[in-house]
């Protein structure tokens, strides 16, 4: 019984995912209302009807209250959890009970987070935004709704199952040899050739790793290039699970399924990136090759409406084609978000896959490049938004500090839209708006800089992300000359990499599935039943498996127990993250059979542990503690950092479990040794 | 001394709750109805008509449509500065908001206290709107509040507790005194229970906490507004010292109240005979752990055949008919709730554990009500009535007879009178595992369910005989007031016991306010819903608020988690330890225990030598922790 949506202020909804139960529960419902002998509507205008008056009623207690919903319960135990980003609510149900509040506000940022690596800087204007998430062709809206739809699943799977996903950490294979001569080969062999080749099309390499089901084997990055966030990678790993899913139960490859792998993975129903012939940013777009719908298999006991059930028909994706994502890049001159990418995802063998992540060319005849567009959007997004807020707080030395900032971007702006003139891009009405603010902000004629120029804050804003939109979003340009990688050098890599891992493609499906064991710190480490350790600095975590399928097996052995392990040790990180929200870094609880423990330290680089500093105490409707819808443990660090200026601070979590009857003093003992030794680099005694 | 009084009852700046509202949908129907119609009471009064109309309009819109969405009615709803708690039933609306960092299990148990004290006073939300205006309900709506809120500190914000006389200044003596007092009023048959009072702090209870709590709101009142007789019958002749006024106890509360074995006298000049062996008693509810066998010997010991003798013309002279004031036909189907019990939640958010106690407790309910079904004729009586002078409560005949393991039906209501009052000793005897067990049993207390379903409200009356500071309460049947005979005889027994009593009392100094000590600790005793803590209580207190958030944060936990035991958090600057059990919850704090290391494991971390220091320390406050 679980649901979420997305709506604008109007309460027209822009995306919904509903699982079977709710959908049912709200088509019964709807019909009870209705009249005899009427069909039911399209769903989409359910769910709107029933949840209207909840978006109404949230929009205006915002207008003439200040304060907002964030969540509701039920007698039955039914929670409603809300979130206003900008000007759209997202709204997430569960009535099923195996959702928490915490869980579904996860759920709503991570949602955010995905939609703003696959939109990018248009998330920055909300008119865009809306008409992004809702195109006017039903045809495509159902594909793109499909395609985050899967996504969200996807995602919740993983979430759900998969110990990297619940801390949002990655966790990479641990064989120093075969991982150093992988990252070696990736260095010198592939980006090296492919960076080189004359069929790039002048896609430049960035990062490319190799993907064991979650983890990580090797990852490297062009030394050019800017650091990988932990929040993309993690949120690039779901969307490789999404359109290559890890079957766990059919984790050994038999050999027919070797075959089919060779060029596009399996079972693969999401959209190609859209690619228009015109660029005026609000008519629909149709995909340019014009496969035939395929039908997804639907389930006769389900009833639906009409056309409800041609939404489901999908086109199969070009598989050469690349993904358009937006990463978060880090500049000598500041952090730039959503700087446009191109992904490609190749697989391998079932569970293993290559990741490609290449620099967005600019346009064959702009004399602009495309990394300049992006970062110059993004300066003069800050800047209005900034001069939006200072605006909103009042008069008087805001609205002046706004001035400056005006002031400062005004010539930049001119020489950029001059420059827009003289491309392929549309800049007309860029151009237009910007000489209208001009007007009202400089002129005597004008409202000044009041409260009234807000309106045109926004509309410059959406002009801005307009053209953003149009370079990135759109593939505008010939199509018989793409900008990618071409299908035979993507070919070409695939075979690079399988040749180079053949050999040990079987024993790495393994070893995603017993990446550590516990049996190897049983002896030293009595009564330890779990623990998970993650180094927050890097984004990396190390824990025993914890897989319960049919077919493997951990220490714990299937069944009962240990899925009752597994309960507890996702309820127990749940628990620790909201003691960690209140300040608290170090939690013991003695609970049921067992105990559990969890730290958090900071280290700096050689080792050293340095004192325990206040942890800041966020409100309960803040955004979730993690690394993949925000990075907590980053901005914890900085503060953290203000009283240790000049050296570099990592910060560490532990989390243990211990049968409930071993002594505290060991179990600390114990805790302290796991913490001290498994970061060793390299040689790792423990193993 | 009235001063002193004054001062403990005097709301501070900081109350436990920031909104407060009562809203009539049925008042709300059309489109040009003003939203102001269906507000019967806002509080803060002062805030703007504007802001009140938008809160309850939104409030029930949204309220509405969640529920039918999930076909359940709302429960919390959160904004980002204030969360509430939220009851619907028919078209009201109750919403009660406190601050964010309030636990949500103490918002809705405020809320249910609140709907819970109204009833009592008032029965029926929907009858009480029909005979009453808006206003007169709104200023016993502001009343209630302002009492709930008196005297908050911040831990009360936490734990919902009884406010109980020190006990450690006390000597044991005079509460046993006390709960001897109690006990000889409630030999008269048409006495339930009660309790005394001294100041507004609990001396003695044979009540349970919920109840007693709502008795102790009328005290205050009666307190604050001097002597004021409040009901249909007044009694000069005591010198203006006794008042009374009406009550409404649900089913449950009145099931759970006669389910003591309580030794009657039909009057005072029976000569008990010592045919029978002695009834253990049960012993009202005292701050010490003596234990009920202690008091026997002061007690006539009564046998059982002048009880049957007694009870049987008692019953056919009984007018037996359940007052109520609501005028509806299904009372017969009110007396046999479903076995199905609904389990109402034990104070601050826990439920029973005892399953075996639980299908007890529906085996012997199960037997009252079939009794209750054949012994009983239920008028519905005329407005005038409704305070039901004449009326009597049809299982008053099965008071002190309750326990009927065997459960069965009879056609003759003597006879199963008989058998049950036969059953009595044995069954009684057999199950009583002493005070704790039967003050333990969750399911007797009334829930705000009862008190929102359509289960009537049987009308009592509250008897108060107040000597000064001390208050002697009594839940007693209507007609009590009436009987001139029980009337002299409750009084003037107790008199001079009471006296004495408040002269020991009032004459006790508050003791020397202890050294603060180097740690802080609050300690919960969930069964009398006490409080010990050495906190100053003070709002705001700075180092005691790390302290307090940290037992809020606790208490939601352990509120949510059965399984946990204790559990110690760590700050940089403090450390707190939590422990709980069935009976109780304790949280406790050392000063200056800083973390000096960098906050990786560290067995020599002063934090993990809290559970030992805690076992030390508290056992000078009582609490054992062992």
């Amino acid at each position: 019984m679980k649901c979420l949506l997305i709506a604008s202020e109007s309460a027209e909804v822009l995306f919904h995912w509903t699982d079977l139960e709710f959908q049912q529960n709200i088509q019964e419902q709807y019909g009870a209302s209705q009249e005899e002998g009427q069909g039911l509507p399209a769903f989409e205008d359910m769910i709107s009807t029933q949840f209207a008056p909840i978006i109404i009623s949230s929009s205006t207690l915002v207008d003439r209250q200040g304060d907002s919903y964030t969540s509701f319960t039920t007698e039955s135990n039914h929670v409603y959890v809300l979130h206003q980003f900008d000007e759209c609510l997202y709204i997430a149900v569960n009535g099923d009970g195996e959702e928490k509040e915490d869980d579904l506000r996860r759920k709503i940022y991570v949602m955010k987070k995905m939609i703003e690596v696959l939109f990018g800087m248009v998330t920055l204007s909300g008119a865009l935004l809306k008409r992004e998430l809702r195109p006017q062709d039903t045809e495509q809206r159902a594909r793109l709704w499909k395609h985050l739809q899967s996504l969200l699943e996807t995602y919740s799977h993983l979430r759900e199952n998969d110990q990297s996903f619940l801390v949002e950490a990655v966790e990479r294979l641990i064989h120093p040899t075969l991982c150093e001569q992988c990252i070696e080969f990736l260095e010198r062999r592939l980006v090296q050739q492919l960076n080189s080749s004359v069929e790039r099309a002048g896609e430049e390499v960035l990062h490319a790793f190799i993907l064991v089901h979650t983890k990580l084997l090797a990852f490297y990055s062009s030394r050019n290039a800017s650091t990988l966030t932990t929040s993309d990678l993690l949120a690039l790993i779901i969307m490789a699970q999404n359109m290559y899913p890890s079957n766990v139960d059919l984790d050994d490859p038999s050999p027919e399924d070797v075959e089919s792998t060779s060029g596009s993975g399996p079972e693969s129903f999401y959209t190609p990136e859209p690619s228009p012939t015109d660029r005026d940013s609000s008519d629909s777009e149709k995909p340019v090759r014009g496969s035939t719908p395929v039908f997804e298999f639907v389930d006769p006991d389900v009833q639906m409406a009409e056309d409800s059930l041609q939404t489901l028909e999908v086109s199969p994706p070009d598989p050469s084609a690349p993904r358009r994502v937006f990463l978060e890049v880090s500049l000598k001159d500041g952090l730039y978000p959503m700087m446009p990418h191109s992904m490609y995802c190749l697989p391998l063998w079932p569970g293993i896959s290559l990741v490609l992540l290449t620099k967005v060319r600019g346009r064959q005849h702009s004399n602009i490049s495309t990394s300049a567009v992006a970062m110059s959007v993004y300066k003069f997004l800050e800047a209005f938004a900034k001069l939006e807020k200072r605006l909103n707080e009042g008069q008087g030395s805001a609205a002046a500090r706004g001035q400056l900032t005006i002031h400062d971007v005004r010539g930049k702006l001119d020489r950029f839209i001059k420059a827009l003139g003289q491309s392929e891009i549309q800049s007309a009405h860029l151009q237009q708006v910007w000489t209208d603010f001009k007007n009202q902000a400089f002129t005597k004629s004008g409202s000044g800089f009041t409260r009234d120029l807000i309106p045109w804050c926004k509309k410059m804003k959406t002009q801005l992300c307009g053209v953003y939109r149009q370079c990135f979003l759109t593939d505008s340009g010939s199509s018989d000359s793409p900008r990618r990688l071409s299908p035979a050098l993507q070919e070409r890599a695939q075979t690079m990499v399988q040749d180079k891992l053949l050999d040990w493609k079987d024993f790495l499906l393994v070893k995603s599935k017993r990446n550590i064991t516990m049996v190897s710190y049983l002896e030293d480490f009595p009564g330890l039943v779990h623990f998970i350790c993650v180094d927050r600095s890097t984004g990396q975590m190390i824990a025993p498996s914890l897989s319960i399928t049919e077919r493997t097996t951990s220490e714990l052995g299937k069944g009962p127990v240990a899925q009752y392990i597994k309960s507890k040790v996702w309820a127990m990180v749940n628990t620790t993250r909201r003691y960690l929200q209140k300040g608290y870094s170090t939690v013991t609880l003695r609970d049921g059979d067992f105990y559990f423990c969890y730290f958090l330290w900071f280290e700096n680089e050689t080792g050293y542990k340095l004192e325990a500093g206040d942890i800041p105490v966020l409100p309960d409707d803040s955004a979730p503690i993690g690394m993949l819808a925000w990075d907590y443990y980053k901005k914890l660090l900085r503060y953290y950092s203000k009283n240790h200026q000049g050296e570099a601070v990592k910060c560490y979590e532990l989390l243990t479990i211990h049968l409930g009857v071993i002594p505290t003093d060991i179990i600390l003992q114990h805790c302290r040794q796991l913490a001290t030794k498994l970061w060793e680099p390299s040689r790792n005694p423990l193993l | 001394m009235h001063d002193k009084l004054m001062a403990e009852l005097m709301p501070p700046d900081s109350g436990r709750c920031n909104y407060f509202f009562l809203y009539d949908g049925s008042k709300v129907t059309g489109e040009g109805d003003p939203t102001r119609e269906g507000i019967c009471y806002f509080y803060p009064e002062e805030t703007p008509l504007d802001r009140q109309e938008l809160l309850c309009s939104q409030f029930a819109g949204v309220g509405r449509c969640v529920s039918e969405l999930s076909s359940s009615p709302v429960r919390t709803l959160r904004l980002r500065h204030n969360k509430f708690a939220i009851r619907m039933k028919d078209d009201f609306l109750w919403a009660l908001g406190c601050s964010v960092e309030v636990p949500t299990v103490s918002v809705c148990e405020l809320l249910d206290q609140l709907i819970n004290l109204f009833c009592f006073y008032n029965g029926s939300v929907r009858q009480s709107y029909q005979l009453n205006s808006q206003e007169t309900l709104a200023a016993r709506w502001a009343r209630y509040l302002s009492y709930l809120q008196s005297g908050s500190s911040e831990m009360c914000h936490i734990f919902s507790c009884l406010k109980t006389i020190d006990s450690t200044n006390v000597d044991p003596l005079l509460l046993l005194k006390a709960a001897l007092i109690l006990q000889a009023c409630q030999r008269c048959p048409l006495v339930l229970a009660g309790c005394i009072l001294f100041r507004g702090r609990v001396v003695s209870t044979q009540m349970s906490p919920e109840l007693t709590m709502k008795v102790m709101v009328h005290e205050s009142e009666t307190y604050t507004k001097g002597q004021r007789i409040n009901g249909p019958s007044t009694s000069s002749s005591f010198d203006g010292a006794v008042s009374s006024t009406t009550v409404f106890l649900t089913m449950s509360e009145l099931q759970y109240l006669q389910a003591a074995p309580v030794d009657k006298d039909f009057s005072s000049h029976s000569t008990p005979s010592k045919n029978a062996p002695p009834k253990k008693t049960r012993l009202s509810r005292t701050l010490s752990d003596t234990p009920s066998t202690e008091s026997e010997p002061s007690y006539p010991s009564s046998s059982q055949s002048p009880q049957k003798a007694s009870l049987s013309p008692h019953l056919s002279e009984s007018d037996t008919s359940v007052s109520s004031p609501t005028p509806s036909q299904s009372t017969a189907d009110s007396l046999n709730p479903s076995p199905q019990w609904l389990r109402p939640p034990l104070s601050n958010g826990k439920h029973s554990h005892e399953a075996e106690e639980e299908a007890l407790d529906q085996s012997y309910y199960h037997s009252f009500h079939n009794n209750g079904d054949g012994g009983s004729q239920i008028h519905s009586e005329g407005d005038s009535s409704v305070f039901g002078e004449n009326s009597h409560l049809n299982g008053d005949a099965a008071c002190g007879t309750v326990f009927d393991f065997r459960g069965t039906d009879s056609e003759n209501e003597r006879s199963h009178e008989d058998k049950m009052v036969a059953g009595d000793s044995r069954g009684c005897c057999g199950t009583d595992q002493g005070p704790k067990a039967e003050m333990k049993d969750p399911s007797h207390l009334p829930s705000v369910f009862d008190n929102l379903e359509e289960s009537p409200f049987i009308g009592m009356t509250l008897y108060m005989h107040r000597v000064k500071g001390l208050v002697l309460a009594l839940l007693v049947e209507p007609h009590f007031l009436s009987d001139a005979a029980s009337m002299e005889e409750v009084y003037h027994s107790s008199l001079a016991s009471l006296n004495g009593l408040e002269a020991h009392l009032r004459t006790i100094s508050p003791g020397a306010p202890g050294a603060p000590g180097p740690y802080m600790f609050a300690h919960f005793d969930c069964i009398q819903s006490t409080l010990t803590t050495n906190l100053s209580g003070r709002p705001g207190g700075a180092p005691e608020h790390p302290f307090v958030r940290a037992t809020s944060l606790l208490h939601s936990h352990f509120c949510n988690t059965e399984t946990l035991q204790e559990a110690i958090i760590r700050s940089a600057s403090a450390a707190v330890y939590g422990t709980r059990s069935v009976a109780q919850e304790t949280y406790f704090q050392q000063h200056g225990g800083s973390l000096r290391n960098s906050g990786i494991p560290n067995h020599q971390d002063s934090a993990f030598s809290l559970p030992s220091k805690a076992r030390h320390r508290l056992l000078k406050h009582g609490v054992n922790l062992l």
